[in-house]
């Protein structure tokens, strides 16, 4: 039955070609594009200024490490742009029942837990693909910067790299899902597809502002403490994001932080799942 | 009789509003059943409740013999309620697909037959935002059977449809039953389609039952012998009581048993009989009469 409803799932979210641009597409070809065309600026920029300087200019420099672009593209995962974007697609699956009224029409041919499970694992689908388009677009990012500043490519990648690379795109994939999850809830309690892309979005705003330091402050929490992570799952996410990576990152968070952030991650993917199922299994689905 | 549909005390309130109040209906499998009933009689309501988008107040409702939103039940039927909609992105063949997929069904179907069948061949590619709603109704009659289902409910499927199209559909509903053998469960307003395609009725009114039976039998009742014969006025003294005019003819109010013996009386008076046949009541006055509804006048006279 579930098996049913992810194939029908995806088979429907695969003729929606606009809302898969959107959300799968869109902010990774930006990205590669804008990486493209910034570089080539930079690249302009340094020569005209060595030029004016009466210098030569800038030749083949360094060798590139591409194995970088993994832990760099992880990193562009979960941002804003590409949240807000994939929000598209989370409303589209999540209210468009809803809007389109077909609810009566699938409802009677699975199970509503099976329907709801099938969105959810189409969502993860979707926000693989999207991670792995945002992977690709910083490949791009790396490789024009090897070509427009004559740096050798090279490919080095250590175990140790490839684990923090694996675990931010791990956690980057899970706070894709979890702001889904936050849509779906949105979707079967008000019916809604503008409530279910506004929403979370709504939420995800108003957090990077409760997340700032003096906000944080004056409301006297600790940005690692239990209330504070459990509150925003977002910090959560920034913080594990900086205990998972190497260099400078690592020290912007203390360790006290892992257990509630963790705890915040998970919660904030289990409540708004299982409210959302418990609603649904009730809900009257005549009206839509 | 085996039930494929079966309701015990079933209520459905909406706050203050008795949608269905207490009804006990058993449908019988095979043919094709029609359940009537004026506005707010509880039809949709009940249909919503055998297909588990709603949940009943109280009593019980069962499906091919188990309870409803049983998924191996409920896969066993078919069902188009109300002018059904489709995500406007897709095409008719690809709407097919995914209701397909969504009922394990997707490899195993013949999506062109049920296209072919409802006479949307040479739409199947169009994007359904430009559907009609007729056409609408036809692809989503195509839902309904494409699962080749034991139980098909249909609510008002012939709604939006032009003439040709409502002629077809009374076909099919009528092949389903006959040729396929699957049960036909319809709410229609169009009580002379009704009477044209069903086997039996159950006439709601206020959420209850006020009336159920073969339609054969329902207008059975009240059936009268119509004499074209003459002089009329001697036909009416032999009829005397029984006897009333219907324009030219004589409506004689006897039980098949009587009427060779009155054809006989008639013709050794000398009465000429040009034509008699048996005329019964049909499905709209007994809808009428059932629910109390109020009959539109048949002509209006101007001024």
């Amino acid at each position: 039955m579930l098996v049913d409803a992810l194939a029908s799932e995806t088979y429907r979210l695969l003729r929606n070609r606009m809302t898969v641009f959107w959300s799968v597409v869109f902010v990774p070809l930006m990205f590669a594009v804008g990486g493209v065309i910034y570089h080539l600026v930079n690249k302009n920029q340094g020569d005209a200024a060595a030029a004016a300087a009466g210098l030569p200019t800038t030749g083949a420099g360094s060798p590139l490490n591409l194995a970088e672009f993994l832990t760099f593209g992880a990193n562009q995962i979960a941002n804003g742009a590409l949240m807000t974007f994939m929000l598209i697609a989370a409303a589209t699956v999540y209210a468009g029942d809803y809007r389109w009224e077909t609810w009566r029409l699938i409802s009677a041919r699975n199970s509503r837990t099976a329907l709801i499970l099938g969105k959810v694992g189409t969502m993860k689908l979707l926000a693989l693909a999207a991670s792995v388009a945002m992977l690709i677009a910083a490949f791009v990012y790396y490789l024009a910067q090897a070509l427009v500043f004559e740096r050798p490519p090279t490919f080095s990648l250590g175990a140790a790299e490839a684990g923090d690379a694996a675990l931010i795109w791990l956690l980057s994939f899970v706070r894709l899902v979890q702001y889904g999850l936050i849509a779906l809830l949105t979707a079967v309690l008000t019916r809604s597809l503008l409530a279910a892309l506004f929403v979370p979005w709504a939420l995800g705003f108003g957090q990077s502002i409760l997340g700032a330091p003096p906000v944080m402050m004056l409301l006297k929490l600790h940005p690692d403490g239990w209330p504070a992570q459990l509150l925003m799952p977002g910090l959560a996410y920034d913080t594990l994001k900086n205990l998972v990576s190497p260099g400078a990152a690592r020290v912007m968070s203390t360790e006290a932080a892992l257990w509630p952030a963790l705890a915040s991650l998970a919660l904030w993917c289990v409540v708004p799942l299982g409210l959302a199922l418990l609603l649904f299994r009730r809900q009257d689905l005549s009206k839509e | 009789m085996t039930a494929v549909i079966e309701t015990r005390g079933l209520t459905k309130t909406y706050g203050a509003v008795r949608a269905l109040d207490g009804l006990d209906l058993t449908i019988p499998r095979g043919g094709v059943y029609g359940v009537l009933g004026p506005n707010g009689a509880g039809k949709s309501t009940l249909f919503r409740i055998l297909l588990g988008l709603i949940r009943p107040t109280t009593g019980e409702a069962r499906v091919m013999g188990g309870p409803v939103n049983e998924v191996s039940h409920m896969r066993r039927m078919g069902s188009m309620i109300e002018t059904p909609r489709f995500p406007p992105y897709m095409t008719a063949r690809q709407v097919l697909r995914w209701l397909a997929l969504e009922h394990g069904i997707g490899r195993s179907t013949d999506i062109p037959h049920w296209l072919q069948r409802v006479g949307l061949t040479e739409a199947a590619d169009r994007r359904v935002r430009g559907f009609s709603v007729g056409m609408m109704q036809r692809l989503g009659v195509a839902a309904a059977l494409m699962s080749r289902p034991e139980l098909v409910i249909l609510d008002e499927p012939t709604s939006g449809m032009d003439p040709p199209g409502i002629q077809e559909m009374r076909a099919l509903i009528r092949s389903l039953a006959t040729d396929d053998g699957v049960t036909v469960v319809l709410a229609s307003h169009q009580l002379l389609e009704v009477q044209r395609v069903c086997d039996r009725v159950a006439i709601l009114d206020k959420g209850r039952l006020v009336r159920e039976g073969a339609v054969s039998e329902l207008t059975a009742i009240g059936e009268r012998l119509r004499l074209s014969a003459g002089p009329v006025e001697r036909v009416l003294e032999v009829l005397g009581a029984n006897g009333s005019r219907d324009g030219d003819a004589v409506l004689a109010d006897v039980s098949r048993a009587e009427g060779p013996a009155l054809i006989r009386a008639l013709v050794e008076r000398g009465v000429d009989i040009h034509e008699a046949r048996w005329v019964g009541a049909d499905l709209e006055s007994i809808f009428f009469t059932e629910t109390g509804a109020v009959q539109a006048p048949e002509t209006i006279h101007a001024g």
